[in-house]
């Protein structure tokens, strides 16, 4: 069961399970210290099959440390990390085999043809000589790279050499994808490109995105976890996070007497965890100017307590918006919308990171 | 729970053993293709054939000369000091330096048959520089009278491969220890100079650290071989060396990963 703690407090960790019960991803209380400097401070998730997981955070945040620890690449001081069950410290070679890399530079051999380097990768990650040519051209034409395979990818645009690190990531079909910053440093066309790119890769494998811009993660993603000073202080899905601690509605009613009114906000304060009713029988609403578009409707605005402050109550919902139906129903008051106002990821992030810095001050 | 990884080896936990050698070969054949795909490399070929060939046409093709190719094994170990080191100084400081070290070090693929792959690499373009010289024996073969001795010439030929492996293993060592491949290159040099002026310094030495100094020296071994001795006891120290320099070489790269950010 999801449990927002504290979300603009101390810390956010929305202990939401994997999509599937299968963990591709298990890491496990990570640390990491640079002399003095703790870098990762305990950091655990795990990442379902099929999922798609944005990791988000400032710069220094501990992302890129973590994603190192999780390829192999840098060794934990404490803490463990497994893919497909199998633990890299133990046995990397075996864990990374599932796992395919693309950096943050995306470092590539500028000399070499890029089909050249994308079957170097795969004779590296042992593809068997008679699948390496099938594998190797599917990456190829799946990357959009047809037109430029032999060509040296020294003399490739940005945009080339990302899907060139991409296919090469990809050409020995693993089931975990871990990508670093994908989009960073393309124009606004290639981004799209390959947004679309990493859409279409995402449907039959996990895939673990960092990245700083934040509509990517929304439009590319279904989970998120987001870091701030070496920790995690957010892991959840896209809906539960952006809809946590932003519990405010908007209802549309059509007017009515003060009596039905004051009954109507009477049996909206009785549902738990609403703080305040705003625009309600008090003051005569709507404004002239929404009165000449509307008629008589009459907007309100309904103030619930964050799911962390909210009343241990057997009748509490963490999604109110059925009982604030019931309730004008059975006022005798028509509702022509009701919505939840919804907060942006670069909000969350934002409040996320103002507490974090709170925290550490 | 909180795990602390201990209780796998220390081998196993740098990754240097793990996944045996798979991918040896593939390296080697990469890295061998980045140097003749490159300017460098050429240079580094053309200029060695150049000067091999002129010490063996003043010297040993000279009237009246002796028909032994001395000369041209002596001068190749001097022009191997600044080109061997020239090879091997960006085996991994380059990558690293470019970032290409962590796409290979997050392959399946361990630090023992990366670093091997990258010395077989080096040794193989080394071999692909030295065998255009075989004609020179063979110009020999025809135009001096009596014939050459066979033996030397093969010795010649031997040293000279085992000092090109020895050459880079070393480099090996210092490209692994540095992100600047100038860095290694000079690394490189003073630790060939020291192994071949050890004999020197070893007389300085008192008693028990000038029988080391002799025992590790250089030149001694390469004076048995132009005389076409081929004694397995340097070939032993050849090529444990090389071995040392390789292993020590794979683990700076598994130390590298604690330290890695």
């Amino acid at each position: 069961m999801p449990v927002a703690r504290g979300l603009f407090g101390t810390s956010v960790l929305l202990d939401v399970p994997a999509k599937n019960d299968t963990a591709m991803v298990e890491v496990h209380q990570l640390h990491k210290w640079y002399k003095s400097v703790h870098a990762v401070c305990g950091v655990s998730f795990t990442l379902g099959e099929g999922e798609v997981v944005g990791l988000l955070g400032h710069n220094g945040a501990g992302k890129s440390t973590t994603i190192r620890m999780m390829t192999g690449y840098a060794a934990p001081d404490l803490g463990h990390v497994t893919i497909d069950g199998i633990d890299v410290a133990e046995d990397r070679v075996r864990a990374t085999r599932t796992l395919g890399y693309l950096p943050e530079s995306t470092p590539l051999y500028s000399e070499m043809p890029a089909e050249d380097y994308i079957s170097f990768r795969a004779r590296l990650c042992d593809v068997p000589r008679r699948d390496r040519a099938t594998r190797v051209a599917r990456v190829v034409e799946q990357c959009w790279l047809k037109d430029v395979r032999r060509r040296r990818i020294g003399a490739l645009s940005k945009g080339y050499k990302q899907r060139v690190g991409l296919a090469a990531a990809l050409v020995h079909e693993p089931r975990v994808l871990i990508l670093d910053e994908p989009t960073s440093g393309l124009d606004p066309a290639q981004v799209r490109e390959t947004r679309e790119l990493i859409k279409g890769l995402s449907q039959r494998r996990t895939v673990l995105i960092s990245s700083h811009v934040l509509p990517e993660v929304e439009q590319l993603c279904s989970r998120v976890i987001i870091f701030a000073g070496g920790k995690v202080r957010a892991d959840g899905s896209m809906a539960t996070l952006l809809g946590t601690g932003n519990r405010t509605y908007y209802v549309e009613t059509r007017d009515a007497d003060d009596a039905t009114l004051k009954l109507l906000t009477d049996r909206w304060r009785s549902i738990p965890g609403l703080e305040q009713v705003r625009g309600d029988g008090l003051t005569r609403e709507p404004a002239p100017a929404l009165a000449r578009h509307r008629g008589n409707w009459r907007t309100w605005q309904l103030d619930f307590a964050p799911l962390d402050a909210a009343p241990h109550d057997a009748l509490f919902s963490a999604d109110p918006r059925e009982a604030i139906a019931h309730a004008a129903m059975t006022s005798g008051i028509v509702i022509r919308e009701l919505r939840s106002q919804t907060r942006s990821l670069e909000q969350l992030f934002m409040r996320i990171l103002e507490s974090s810095a709170e925290d550490r001050a | 729970m909180t795990t602390v990884s201990t209780h796998a080896s220390v081998g196993a936990k740098i990754g240097i053993w793990s996944g045996a050698f798979s991918g040896t070969w593939t390296i080697a054949r990469r890295e061998l293709a980045s140097y003749l795909r490159t300017p460098s490399g050429w240079i580094i070929i053309v200029l060695f054939l150049l000067l091999t060939s002129t010490v063996f046409a003043l010297s040993a093709l000279a009237p009246g000369r002796p028909a032994t190719m001395r000369s041209f094994f002596e001068a190749c170990g001097w022009l191997l000091l600044p080109l061997a080191p020239a090879v091997s100084m960006r085996l991994i400081a380059e990558e690293a330096r470019a970032g290409s070290l962590e796409t290979l070090m997050t392959s399946p693929l361990g630090s023992m048959a990366l670093t091997l792959g990258k010395l077989l690499g080096a040794c193989l373009f080394l071999l692909v520089m030295v065998l255009p010289t075989l004609v020179l024996p063979a110009v020999l073969w025809t135009l001096s009278d009596p014939a050459p001795d066979v033996g030397p010439i093969i010795a010649g030929y031997f040293s000279l491969l085992l000092l090109g492996l020895l050459y880079l293993s070393v480099g090996l060592v210092a490209s692994a220890a540095t992100t600047n491949a100038t860095l290694a290159f000079i690394a490189t040099l003073f630790l060939v100079l020291t192994l071949l002026l050890m004999g020197t310094l070893g007389r300085q030495l008192p008693a028990p650290w000038q029988q080391l100094c002799f025992a590790i020296a250089l030149p001694p071994r390469l004076n048995d071989f132009a005389k076409g001795v081929i004694d397995t006891r340097h070939i032993v120290y050849f090529v444990s060396l090389s071995a040392l320099c390789w292993t020590f070489a794979a683990s700076l790269l598994g130390w590298k990963r604690w330290r890695e950010r």
